[in-house]
């Protein structure tokens, strides 16, 4: 199997690697990187586990080569908080039950993230729509929608 | 500061610990090659870690366990036969997972395929899969006595079936096992860590003191996680074998082919009525899909579901015979509910079918089967009376004014938790931490948030000076697991009975029990509080729905009425309900595990098996009834009401609007399209 050598901004800092072309993003981030914070929960794109931004766009990353990604700049969940504090969107999932197992966390964490940024004030209907790519099999994503919603609120207080 | 965070901050943050993000020196990951074929003479393998090496079966542990050892035990690997598509025959380790991939083209196996038992039906017909076997039938119990009622102005009969659903957990399968002398040390995604101790001692003959088994974050369970897997073992022994650390964790298509389904069972039903809408006597057969191999949840689950179709209702003769039958699919397992759904689906669905019969209101003909006593079914069903429960529950639902839309079901149940033997709880005290292990593993369901506040009531401490365990059976000796509705009941029972014992102690000691005679000391107790009788409750729920023109349901609006004693957690209640009402829809609507007749799995990922997403979530009104159990903290079973109730209540919703009597989930838009507006 040919390897290339790729570097990747993850986080903010640049993790250079040689690679297998096949090896998938969310591997590198997960084994090369070694942030476990981005999960596996399928093999067929339809979970949402391993959401990350990628150049600032939520993607799923066991969708992305590794290879794909030299060059730019990638995401995930650990990079979030800002130290020791959470963001607003980690805090609304932890007081308003946006989390059973927390296995879809991550993902669903990134996606939400990526949806507040494009729109501040999404309906429910919006926010639906917004995780509908990420699956959640504890909570039935009530306390989900009621997270993001209540993220938003304090994002825009904020500002 | 890593210290600080509470698991739950842990899991916001990325930090959490599952089976995946643990690494080893030195580990292998291993890759299971599986038969294509769902029957099938192996002829010969050869390569990788194979069953002419790696001999034994799988010692069935876990809810619905029963041991037997014969050629319809699950072996480690399939070595003569395979009996279902997804069946182990070899296993490959390597130092990554793409290298463990590749490495499963160094297997050669030689199959001569046979014509598989797909069905329920065919399983009936068709000659026996083992020599050892007269039919397919793997159990046969009767319950009830027999009856006759020769003048009965009315007998309905009908037919259901609810298709097998598999788990799906976010989090699939996996466990990293070591080995280090003689000691075997497992970490594993389990609901208990006790029944995976109790399969591997067993089935690999090692002595208990070598074998520690420690729980990882676990991302998900819903019955999946309690029981034994082959994968487990042959991981567990390529560890001991190589030396090295093992890793496994099944892929998404791994879980659709080999990891046990639920549901899978027919229903057949006889009811006997009076015009005036009571029922006089109920008779069934209850069919369930087993499986490949007996020995677990598919042997037990038939006689389970016998015993609860009566329903709430006083149906003073019944007689239901409980078949389990063999195919060649991945054997049944427990999902969420594991039996009490398909029970309440049968009978339900034939309370709606006499009320559509005799023109009532299907509210009015369960009342008048209710009861107004404690009650123990001919089947052996025990309740407290169903009368005021359902019309609290009506009343609560606003079901009299509501249902003249014309578009709401109802359905109600009795909940059979998983009550005995009960379960072990240590709470040790030191270094002014109060820790706590349970026998049953939390797997996602915010055990740790009612357990610290049971802990905290008790000894008048604050939450923070509180530190709920992982599963580990070096820190505890015995346990059950986390399964059955079980763990806010037997847990709670038991976490309460060891703070009491730790605050007689101190009395004794020091004169009069204080929160700083507690934390200033150290403290060890152990014990295992049996639990024995029943503890039902009950449940009730409806729902209302639209139909588009190309038969897509969508779900309005879902009612939930419920007994769960003293609600330890509102929030966290509401949570598991909604988390199980949204799986109820599934099962109803769109979720099945299917196969095509040759026997190949036609549901090969996450979506085609049908797990809903966030678009599907309907309006939720839950309301709780106001009790409080025999249990010292008051508590009754939760997590499976939903699973059960959901789907009765859908299932009439849809009958109608649609005006097409329901007999399956999940229901087929085939069935719905091309309705008139
Ligand atoms: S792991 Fe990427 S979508 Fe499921
Ligand atoms: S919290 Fe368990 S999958 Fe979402």
């Amino acid at each position: 199997m040919s390897k290339i050598n790729i570097t990747v901004e993850i986080n903010g800092q640049k993790k250079s690697a040689e690679v297998e072309g096949r090896m998938l993003l969310v591997h590198f981030i997960r084994e090369s990187a070694g942030l476990t914070g981005t999960h596996v929960g399928c093999d067929s794109t339809n979970c949402g586990a391993c959401a990350v931004l990628l150049d600032g766009r939520a993607v799923k990353s066991c969708t992305v080569l590794a290879a794909q990604a030299n060059g730019r700049k990638v995401v995930t969940v650990e990079s979030l908080s800002d130290g020791g504090k959470l963001h607003p969107i980690q805090s609304a999932f932890l007081e308003r039950h946006g989390l059973q197992c927390g296995y879809c966390t991550p993902g669903m964490l990134m996606s939400a993230y990526w949806l507040l940024s494009r729109n501040p004030s999404p309906t429910e209907e919006e926010i639906r729509k917004g995780i509908a790519g990420n699956l959640c099999r504890c909570t039935g994503y009530q306390g989900i929608v009621d997270s993001v919603k209540l993220a938003a609120e304090r994002m825009k207080e904020a500002k | 500061m890593e210290e600080e965070l509470t698991s739950t901050e842990k899991l916001v943050r990325g930090k959490g610990v599952y089976v995946d993000d643990i690494r080893l020196p030195g580990m292998l990951h291993m890759a299971v090659v599986r038969s294509p074929y769902a029957r099938a003479r192996i002829l010969s393998v050869s390569g990788g870690l194979n069953g002419n090496e790696l001999k034994g079966g799988v010692e069935s542990v876990g809810e619905g366990a029963a041991a037997a050892a014969s050629e319809t035990t699950e072996p480690i690997f399939g070595l003569k036969s395979a009996n279902y598509a997804g069946q182990p025959v070899a296993a490959v380790f390597a130092d990554d997972l793409y290298s463990a991939q590749d490495l499963m083209d160094s297997v050669d196996v030689e199959y001569e395929p046979l014509k598989p038992v797909m069905s329920i039906d065919e399983a009936l017909r068709a000659p026996p899969i083992y020599s050892s076997t007269k039919s397919n039938i793997m159990s046969e119990k009767w319950r009830g006595e027999e009856f006759e009622i020769a003048d009965a102005p009315l007998v309905l009969e009908d037919e259901f079936l609810n298709r097998r659903v598999a788990t799906n957990p976010i989090e699939p399968r996996g466990l990293v096992a070591s080995s280090e002398g003689s000691r075997l040390t497992i970490w594993i995604s389990t609901q208990s860590v006790h029944s995976i101790k109790e399969g591997i001692v067993g089935s690999l003959n090692l002595k208990p003191e070598n074998v520690r088994i420690i729980q990882a974050d676990t991302g998900g369970g819903f019955g999946l996680k309690g029981g034994m897997y082959t994968e487990y073992l042959i991981a567990a022994y390529a560890a001991m074998k190589y030396k090295r650390p093992v890793k496994w964790v099944e892929t998404r298509r791994e879980h659709m082919m080999a990891s046990r389904p639920g549901r899978g069972v027919k229903g057949k039903m006889k009811l006997f009525a009076d015009r005036s809408g009571r029922v006089l006597g109920l008779k069934g057969e209850v069919i369930v899909e087993g499986g490949a191999f007996s020995g677990g949840m598919g042997e037990f689950a038939s006689n389970f579901i016998a015993l609860q179709c009566t329903g709430p209702y006083l149906i003073q003769k019944a007689h239901v015979r409980a078949l389990s039958v063999y195919t060649n699919k991945v054997p049944l397992g427990p999902y969420r509910g594991a039996g009490r759904p398909e029970a309440a689906f049968f009978i339900e669905r034939m309370m709606d079918k006499l009320a559509d019969e005799l023109k009532m209101d299907p509210a009015d003909v369960r009342l008048l089967n209710a009861t107004t006593e404690p009650f123990k079914s001919p089947t052996g069903l025990e309740f407290d009376p169903s009368r005021p429960f359902i019309e609290k529950a009506l009343n609560e639902f606003n079901y009299r004014k509501r249902v003249a839309n014309g578009n709401a079901g109802i359905g109600f149940f009795v909940l059979v938790p998983a009550l005995q033997p009960g379960e072990t709880c240590r709470i040790a005290v030191r270094g002014k931490k109060v820790n706590v292990w349970l026998g049953g593993n939390s797997h996602g369901q915010g055990h740790d948030i009612f357990i610290k506040k049971l802990v905290s009531d008790e000894f008048g401490i604050g939450e923070d000076d509180i530190i709920v365990e992982r599963g580990d059976t070096d820190q505890l000796e015995d346990g059950v697991g986390a399964w059955g509705s079980r763990t806010a009941m037997v847990g709670g029972a038991a976490v309460v009975s060891v703070a009491r014992k730790i605050k007689d102690q101190i009395e004794k000691e020091f004169g009069e029990y204080t929160p700083e005679h507690l934390l200033s000391n150290e403290f060890d107790v152990y014990t295992f509080e049996r639990q024995k009788g029943s503890l039902t409750s009950l449940g009730g729920n409806m729902a209302s729905v639209d139909i588009d023109a190309l038969g897509t349901v969508n779900v309005k609006e879902i009612d939930c009425y419920y007994d769960v004693g003293r609600a330890l957690n509102i929030d966290m209640v509401r949570s598991q309900i909604i988390g199980g009402a949204i799986q109820g829809m599934g099962q109803t609507l769109t979720e099945e595990i299917a196969y095509g007749p040759d026997g190949q799995l036609l549901t090969g990922s996450i979506s085609d098996a049908g797990v809903l997403n966030a678009e599907s979530l309907p309006r939720f009104n839950i309301k709780l009834a106001d009790s409080y159990s025999r249990l010292p903290h008051g508590a009754k079973g939760l997590g499976e009401a939903p699973t059960i109730g959901v789907p009765c209540a859908l299932a009439r919703a849809i009958e109608k609007v649609s005006g097409r009597r329901i007999r399956e989930t999940p229901v087929k838009p085939e069935l719905l399209v091309g309705l008139e507006g």
